[in-house]
């Protein structure tokens, strides 16, 4: 017999869901489960460790200290007549973050393929959880910056932070963007075809010979200068060395370069993501 | 009548068969390509009504339409591979249906969940709020209901321990802890998947009993245990290769399942060990049974003895008993006897075992046949491979309702006068 219609029907399940059909309201409720993860993250990163939450502080300046022998001693690299620890500091701190971020998003699928084949929850929870716990960490790295730079600033009176630092949590949220958007994007595919994983660390190494990180814009040879002159996080890396240390090529237009890559890239990943989430798991 | 909670209309499922290997980027590609932009039809969307099509595809589930009712307890029985899972995956929103639609109101959760998302360097507290969290509940719920959760797990003691310390009894206590006090609108209890110990499962169906009885919840039910979907169940649908073949009453549905796809109730045989089920030791030839009626065609009852034999290829030389179990359909165990130990020769071997008559009691009943090697290790077996139903016989008896038990021997039961009452005294 033919039973009235539900009266309203709170939810449907269709055959596939639109390209940005982001389920806003739905995912507030999973406000709680993003932090959740994140705590998650931190909780059993630093299980069974000795030095536990320093590591953050002490990885970027071991690496830091290691650039400074490597790429400023013995290379001999221009580092735009800064003072080399905050000038590799600044720049290892960006892009780890970028670094980090993307492929912690990336592998959405191939860590949880367990939970997610078990439980609904909107998917995009897990990479914005991702990405929640790489600006944490981001935040107490600066933590490490910040006393580098009272130093250099007003003791050594060798670098000369300006007003646009008040823009920086602008800066850090285009690159959280463009990580995020890229891991989405790259989540999917490695979710179908795995053997791109092993591009994706490849790809970052080379990303990060084309973003300065180790050397300034000004000194790129104009042979590769387009290259790195293209990659949106160069206006990004050399914007935060100019907010803080005084030195580096920014220009409010290269800056909107950025954002607007941001932008693109971020909504080409969501739209993919939420269109793909669901056929992702039948492949997994 | 109550109100619909959850309609599912016409729903599909297609699953692709195989691995995603070298290939798949160049055939998905070019299926793109022809449908998108040499815009022809989907070349799967055409082929519809087979059941498997020649590109490996599979379709897992076709046009099921159902709804489920608040309050109602609704079973959902099949054979393995019938369906079933998938269904499940759909509605509680892992994977979306190919077609179709399903359109409802309130929380889904399911007891297939358990332990979901369980991080053992964590500690239990952490685990109870992460794994709550994963399945829908914000802190506030979790926190409202923490103490009646600690309490219902049992393992107060180790509360801020991680998890990888517990033994696997005690996690489990935890995790269905948090599972059971969700609070859903709707429970999806998988039985199949519940895998774990008959006391985990036992827990499972007393919740079951409990949400649906004294909270009024709904709850879908799947299981193997027909005596189960019997007695909780208010309605029952039967899926077959991915299709709704019946629905309605359990007793009725349970009854369709239980005569329906076996296609050798009484004889199953092969001609050659390749086609043969069986592994490396063990091949079937021929397993019967022979109803030995007093008069040749008569009916099958209760009086009839039943003579079960079997014939198979022994591959290895080596030392073999047989064992035999009659089973109701409701998978309840009558009786399991065994053969001796025999040392067999490389060739085709045969035994039989006779079931007198006036032993069982009326129902249907199945064969499975267990090979065991040194008494001890089981080579192969050969579960409800046949099965036969024994209708009922009474003489001399003017009552018709069921006559209770598994077996129904004929023990003589004596009835006498001990000591008559004298009319006089």
């Amino acid at each position: 017999m033919p039973s009235p219609e539900i009266p309203v029907p709170a939810w449907e399940i269709n055959p596939s869901s639109g390209w940005l059909d982001l389920r806003i309201r739905g995912s507030w409720h999973y406000k709680d489960l993003v932090l959740r993860l994140v705590r998650r993250d931190f909780l059993v990163s630093y299980r069974q460790t000795v030095l536990g939450p320093i590591w953050l502080i002490l990885q970027p300046l071991l690496t830091t200290l290691t650039y400074i022998v490597i790429f400023s001693k013995v290379a001999g690299i221009s580092t735009d007549g800064l003072p080399a620890m905050p000038f590799y500091l600044a720049g290892i701190l960006v892009w780890n973050f970028f670094s980090e971020c993307m492929p912690a998003v990336s592998s959405t699928f191939s860590s949880n393929a367990a939970i997610f084949g078990k439980v609904y929850f909107p998917r995009l929870v897990v990479p914005v959880a991702a990405v929640v716990s790489q600006l944490l960490r981001f935040t107490i790295q600066l933590g490490l910056f910040f006393p580098v730079l009272l130093y250099y600033t007003l003791y050594r009176r060798t670098i000369h932070p300006n007003l646009l630092m008040l823009a920086f949590p602008l800066l850090i949220v285009i690159i959280a963007g463009i990580a995020l958007g890229t891991g989405l994007i790259l989540s999917v595919l490695t979710a179908k075809y795995r053997d791109l994983n092993n591009l994706i660390y490849f790809g970052l190494r080379l990303m990060m010979f084309v973003t300065p990180v180790i050397y300034p814009l000004s000194i790129v040879p104009s042979g590769i200068r387009f290259w790195v002159r293209i990659n949106p996080l160069t206006p990004l890396t050399e914007a935060f060395r100019y907010a803080f240390l005084g030195k580096g090529q920014f220009s409010w237009g290269y800056l909107a370069y950025s954002f607007i890559c941001m932008a693109v890239i971020l909504f080409a990943g969501i739209a993919l993501f939420n269109r793909m989430e669901d056929q992702a798991m039948d492949v997994l | 009548m109550n109100n619909s909670l959850i309609q599912v209309e016409n729903v599909a499922k297609r699953y692709r068969l195989g691995t995603i290997g070298t290939g798949s980027l160049k055939a998905d590609m070019m299926d793109w390509w022809n449908r998108k932009v040499r815009n022809k039809k989907d070349r799967f969307q055409e082929i519809t009504e087979e059941d498997k099509d020649p590109n490996g595809y599979i379709w897992a589930l076709q046009d099921i339409s159902f709804e489920i009712r608040e309050g109602e307890v609704l079973g959902i029985i099949g054979r393995n591979g019938a369906g079933k899972s998938t269904l499940l995956k759909i509605l509680s929103r892992v994977t979306r249906p190919t077609r179709g639609r399903i359109r409802g109101r309130g929380r889904i959760a399911s007891l297939l969940e358990v332990g979901t998302g369980f991080h053992e360097e964590l500690t239990g507290r952490e685990n109870i709020f992460l794994n709550g969290n994963i399945l829908g509940m914000n802190n506030r719920e979790i926190r409202s209901r923490f103490e009646e959760i600690l309490e219902f797990s049992g393992v107060q003691k180790y509360i801020d321990t991680p998890v990888k310390r517990y033994s696997s009894g005690m996690y489990v206590r935890l995790a269905f802890a948090v599972a059971a006090h969700l609070d859903p609108e709707i429970l999806i209890v998988d039985e199949v998947l519940a895998v774990g110990d008959a006391e985990f499962q036992k827990k499972c169906l007393g919740k079951m009993k409990d949400v649906s009885e004294r909270e009024g919840r709904t709850v879908l039910f799947v299981s193997h245990n027909m005596q189960a979907v019997q007695n909780l169940c208010s309605r029952a649908i039967l899926l077959q290769s991915g299709r709704i073949v019946s629905t309605g009453e359990p007793r009725q549905v349970i009854a369709h399942y239980l005569h329906s796809g076996r296609k050798y109730d009484l004889l199953q045989q092969w001609s050659t060990p390749g086609e043969a089920p069986g592994n490396q030791h063990i091949r079937i030839r021929r397993v019967e049974i022979q109803p030995m009626p007093a008069e040749p065609g008569g009916p099958v009852d209760i009086r009839t003895p039943l003579l079960v034999s079997f014939e198979f290829w022994n591959l290895d030389p080596l030392h073999l008993c047989i064992g035999l179990q009659l089973l109701t359909l409701g998978g309840e165990c009558i009786f399991d006897v065994s053969s001796p130990s025999v040392l067999l020769q490389q060739g085709i071997a045969c035994g039989e075992c006779l079931i007198p008559g006036n032993f069982l009691n009326d129902g249907a009943y199945s064969i499975s046949l267990f090979f065991v090697k040194d008494t001890s290790i089981l080579l192969y077996s050969h579960e409800e491979c046949l099965s036969i139903e024994v209708a009922d016989y009474r003489e001399n008896v003017s009552w018709f309702g069921k006559w209770e038990g598994y077996v129904r021997p004929d023990f003589p039961v004596l009835l006498q006068m001990k000591l008559p009452q004298n009319p006089a005294s």
